[in-house]
């Protein structure tokens, strides 16, 4: 870890206030990426603000037609939250799949979307259900705002303040996790609202992707049948340790198909 | 002294197993764990001395490469920073580590002229803090001259020129090749009516304990000492080694243990860490800590474990009797040579199992890659020897088509056999397979999950159930480790392998015991109480217990080989038999009764026969340390009550000159079943556990609590060996997962909920109490056992699995290529 010095603001504004003061400023979260990376010397900041203090921007609230998540909302709360549990359970089993019981008493909704690491979950469950990023400044719609590798629609100093996901009809979650991190090797969050079908994939891109020709297969028939011979093709997608592009491809197919009837299950 | 082929000496077992105990048998709690949990543990990162210093190293980044030049000036300038050394300055004060290959290979704890694995040390910082030293890595310039990399095991055999790492020892990679015959084979083969070829890979996996190696070192320039304080184990048996190394006498140096955060066999010595520390130490001036970061573990930890390739060879008779066994092995040691061959040395104390296989023949090859060298765990290479075994007893099972339980219960060595002499010369003290058998069946409830497989293939799901029959040596002894060289470089063939023990009893009677090697993450303390408990009849809780540096130390080889309790066992049961024939002979005078006459009878001295005459343990002690002149003018009866005792192993010989008989080095031998039920995921290659039962007899149980602790902590390990762990080094050498992100370990997620351990108690006759070793059994039963129950899952695709881990990756591998074969 290089030096830095640290921040704890207890409202948004101050918040703000000392990033834009900053050359070299990074909120921090739950710290569940961010600190290993700083550890490890791959990132290095001048300023680290902690939003830690800032109890406004953590919370859980139904909405009409939506479920609203505060950006420092941990995993383990929306893991418990009726009102989750109740609207959107896939949202609720996405977050019971992110990584051990510390991670999810720590990690944060915000932090990970911010970071927006290839294999985490969070992106798939915000592109999969057509969540809105609210940050300080605008709302920016879950297709736009994952643009890269750790990369993101964000602007300089902007702070995400919450997530609104939208209450579908159905939706269905299925993860493959790497068995040491949790982190997806694979997985998929569908859902259908009205006729429409949303399906998203993490872990095995730069970022998060919808698979059209799933979507369309099942706006026609919301089944796991209705995949069958619809194949993902290997080009681009990633290649590991765990997983070659190839295993990707096929465990695409097979989550896609165990998300759906996750959701037929619900 | 010439002895006769197979020669048994004598038992020297002085405590006989009894049907009822005092302290042995009962599951009390560990005494460790007051003191660990509420962490007032001592580890090696929380010592910390006036005016310490830290250290961090440079590491290598290429595999293979001569060092042409480096340049410290920037790191010497950095605000901070007290001494930066390079390999070649380390060297003028510093010998090469230690090293029991034959002939020797050097390494050096900073590498000098030449790097032969990534991640292997290129120059060390000494500074304020690890901060600043880390920075000043960053700051030094080295100029390397690349060479090529050997990574490929088999490559390896025939590499010459610049691809050779220790062009010293020869021109060749070859780090050792040695071919015997252990009895008739060729007769044997030549009986067989079938012959089982496998070609089986064991991969690179190693002990990744929590925490990693370090030490902190003191050089004290007015008595020209060093002092170490690390956790490393060995200390008060090899430690001197250091000292060479450090070229002062081994007097001079004092090694201090502190805790160890997990070992799993990886911290059997840390010669380099502790050679380092001292080297930096004396040049800086001040106390220098160096803890290994995570990296620095993973690729310069000098523990990886075996890493083999065999072409195996089973021969039996068409009903199924089995004959001999042919092993063509070539085992990866890495870039250096440590233990030489010892991990064969190991492997031989069991390699035909707990079958009555008549002969054996071993070819083995060793060889260098630039990978980090192989060290100590768990298992020491006989968890491979036992996954080879099994999957060809298995493979002769699908050929014959004997169920796997009829093939075993044919093949196993009978009750009435024992102390049976298995080929390779070693002896197995005693045993009952059928037994370990049976209770593992009926734990299982072995038809039921037959019934259920059935079914479940009917749904499409894909259910196996394996069984592994293993062998689970315990007690090493010290000729493994040069029982393979050849006579002219016979190299140190060292045959002593004791371990001792301190007890002083209180002047209020009480017991303080003092043990000679570190806490080494299993239960050292609660086995010398309730040993010690046992032999005087003492409350438990009236004992504590200490670790006694190398400076007051007695020869003792510590934990490792599965030795610990029983080697502590005779220990302390011959320190207790000192203490308890002093306080004999004190009581004798203070009861007026000759010493025969009376018993220890809980908590006091008595007359045997007469109920209330008697003094108490607490009486007798303050009479011997306070009240010397109200006892007899006897000029051996002096003050105190206290004894130190060496135990010597407790039955082994030499092996012959011409090595077809090892001697008897391993001889104290449990068994073990192990039955997992699993259900593999043929859609993603992912398998999970239904059922886990694991029976072993590990002879008279000290403990029951904490050595089924041991058998369910292995067979997790040996779950990591069989379906996850691997050290993946690319066409490089550069290793790809040195960081537990990547090195994938079980965790309860992976692990079955309940690991159902079940016991057998066959008491050994050669040791205290019939006691026999059970910290390594897990691991070398597990992999054979999920090897099997995953072949058995995919049957019905004609999966065969020859190699681990079986990854989700590999194994949907497997399946993918089976379903297009049309299995």
């Amino acid at each position: 870890m290089y030096p830095f010095t640290y921040h704890r603001p207890a409202s948004l504004d101050d918040a703000k206030a000392r990033l834009s003061a900053s050359e070299d400023g990074r909120p921090l979260a739950g710290g569940m990426s961010l600190l290993p990376t700083m550890r490890f010397r791959l990132t290095s900041c001048a300023d680290l603000v902690d939003l830690n203090g800032i109890e406004a921007l953590a919370g859980i609230e139904r909405g009409d037609g939506h479920v609203r998540i505060g950006a420092m909302t941990r995993h383990a709360a929306v893991v418990e939250s009726p009102e989750v549990g109740e609207a959107i359970p896939a949202l609720a089993a996405l977050a019971g799949s992110i990584g051990d019981v510390q991670v999810r008493n720590r990690g944060t909704i915000g932090g990970s979307i911010c970071f927006a690491d290839p294999a985490a979950d969070y992106p798939a469950g915000l592109l999969g259900l057509g969540a809105t990023v609210n940050t300080d400044r605008r709302a920016i719609a879950a297709d736009d705002f994952f643009t890269g590798l750790y990369e993101t629609a964000l602007e300089d100093g902007e702070i995400v303040v919450s997530v609104d996901f939208p209450v579908p009809a159905r939706a269905g979650w299925a993860k493959f996790g790497n068995q040491a991190s949790r982190f997806a090797v694979v997985a998929v969050m569908v859902s259908l609202s009205g006729g429409s079908v949303r399906l998203a994939v993490t872990g095995a891109r730069s970022h998060v992707f919808r698979v059209p020709e799933m979507e369309q297969a099942l706006a026609g028939d919301f089944s796991a049948e209705a995949m069958d011979g619809i194949a993902v093709s290997s080009e681009g997608l990633n290649e590991d340790l765990h997983a070659d592009k190839d295993y990707r491809a096929h465990l695409i197919g097979v989550m896609a198909k165990r998300a759906v009837r996750d959701a037929l299950a619900q | 002294m010439t002895r006769e082929r197979h020669y048994i000496p004598e038992s020297r077992q002085r405590e006989k197993p009894k049907s009822k105990y005092f302290a042995i048998g009962h599951s009390m709690k560990r005494v460790e764990d007051t003191r660990l949990l509420t962490g007032s543990g001592t580890y090696a990162d929380d010592v910390s001395l006036p005016n310490m210093a830290h250290a961090a190293v440079l590491r290598s980044p290429h595999a293979h490469a001569r060092i042409v030049s480096i340049d410290k000036s920037k790191a010497e300038a950095l605000p901070g920073v007290l001494c930066v050394m390079t390999g070649a300055e380390a060297a003028e004060v510093t010998g090469p580590c230690a090293d029991f290959s034959s002939p020797p290979t050097t390494q050096h704890c900073i590498a000098v002229d030449k790097v032969r694995h990534v991640g292997e040390t290129v120059a060390a910082v000494v500074a304020e803090s690890r901060y600043i030293a880390e920075d000043a890595c960053e700051l030094i310039e080295v100029e390397y001259d690349p060479l090529p990399a050997v990574v490929d095991l088999e490559e390896a055999v025939t590499s010459t020129g610049d691809a050779v790492l220790h062009p010293e020892r020869g021109d060749t990679n070859v780090a050792h090749h040695r071919v015997i015959d252990f009895g008739t084979v060729d007769e044997d083969f030549a009986q067989a009516d079938l012959v089982i070829e496998r070609r089986l890979r064991w991969p690179r996996s190693g002990g990744t304990p929590i925490e990693t190696v370090g030490a902190t070192a003191h050089y004290d320039r007015g008595t020209g000492k060093f002092t170490i304080h690390a956790n490393t184990s060995m200390y008060n048996y090899v430690g001197w080694l250091i000292a060479v190394s450090l070229k002062v006498e081994p007097h001079r140096l004092n090694i201090v243990p502190t805790d160890a955060g997990g070992s799993f066999g990886s911290k059997l010595f840390c010669h380099k860490v502790c050679t380092l520390a001292g080297t930096l130490a004396r040049a800086a001036g001040r106390p220098v800590k160096y803890l290994e970061d995570r990296i620095d573990n993973m690729t310069s930890g000098d523990a990886h474990g075996s890493d083999r390739v065999y072409d195996a060879k089973l021969a039996l008779k068409r009903d199924g009797t089995m004959l001999s066994m042919r092993l063509k092995v070539i085992d990866d040691y890495g870039a250096y040579f440590q233990y030489g061959v010892g991990q064969h040395g190991n492997a031989m104390a069991q390699v035909t199992g707990p079958y009555k296989i008549n002969s054996v023949q071993v070819d083995l090859t060793a060889v260098f890659t630039n990978k980090c060298q192989q060290g100590a765990y768990r298992g020491f290479g006989s968890e491979v020897g036992n996954f080879v075994i099994e999957r060809l007893v298995d493979a002769a099972c699908e050929e014959l088509d004997i169920d796997p339980i009829e093939m075993r219960r044919q093949n196993l060595i009978e009750q009435d056999q024992f102390p049976y002499i298995m080929p390779t010369g070693n002896m197995y003290d005693s045993g009952n397979y059928q037994a370990v058998l049976d209770e593992a069946l009926g734990m299982i409830d072995y038809d039921g999950w037959r019934q259920k497989q059935a079914e479940a293939r009917e749904e499409g799901r894909y259910i196996g159930i394996g069984i592994s029959t293993c062998q689970e040596r315990s007690v090493f002894s010290a000729t493994e480790f040069w029982m393979w060289n050849p006579n002219e470089t016979p190299g140190f063939t060292l045959s002593s392998s004791p371990e001792s023990v301190s007890v002083n009893i209180d002047p209020t009677g009480k017991a303080f015991i003092t043990l000679n090697a570190p806490f080494w993450g299993n239960s050292p303390e609660t086995m010398a109480v309730q040993v010690l408990a046992e032999k005087l009849e003492m409350d438990p809780s009236d004992i504590s217990v200490g670790y006694a540096d190398s400076d007051k130390g007695f020869n003792s080889s510590g934990p490792g080989g599965s030795r610990f309790t029983v080697m502590i066992a005779g220990a302390v049961s011959g320190a207790a038999d000192v203490i308890k024939e002093k306080m004999l002979r004190v009581a004798s005078h203070m009861l007026e009764a000759d010493p025969s006459d009376l018993e220890f009878r809980n908590g006091s001295i008595g007359v045997q026969g007469v109920p209330g005459k008697e003094k108490t343990l607490a009486e007798v002690a303050l009479h011997a340390h306070y009240f010397r002149l109200d006892l007899p003018e006897d000029h051996d009866l002096t003050s105190g009550i206290d004894a130190a005792y060496v135990y010597d192993h407790p039955v082994t010989t030499m092996p012959s000159e011409d090595r077809t008989d090892l001697g008897i080095f391993y001889p104290i031998v449990g068994h073990m079943c192990h039955i997992p039920v699993v259900e593999v995921d043929v859609e993603t290659g992912k398998v999970d556990f239904l059922d886990y039962v694991a029976v072993h007899d590990c002879g008279t149980m000290v403990n029951p609590m904490t050595l089924a602790g041991h058998v369910r902590g292995g067979t997790v390990n040996g779950i990591g060996s069989a379906l996850y762990e691997h050290f993946h080094y690319d066409e490089n050498g550069q290793l790809q997962n040195a960081l537990l992100s990547d090195y994938l370990h079980p965790t309860p997620m992976e692990t079955p909920v309940d690991i159902r351990v079940g016991h057998v108690e066959t008491p050994s006759p050669f040791t205290e109490y019939g006691i026999k070793g059970g910290g390594e059994g897990g691991r070398m039963g597990a992999p054979p056992a999920i090897a099997a129950a995953v072949e058995d899952a995919l049957k019905p695709l004609g999966v065969k699995v020859d190699s681990l881990p079986l990854t989700p990756k590999v194994l949907r591998g497997m399946i993918r290529e089976a379903e297009a074969n049309g299995g």
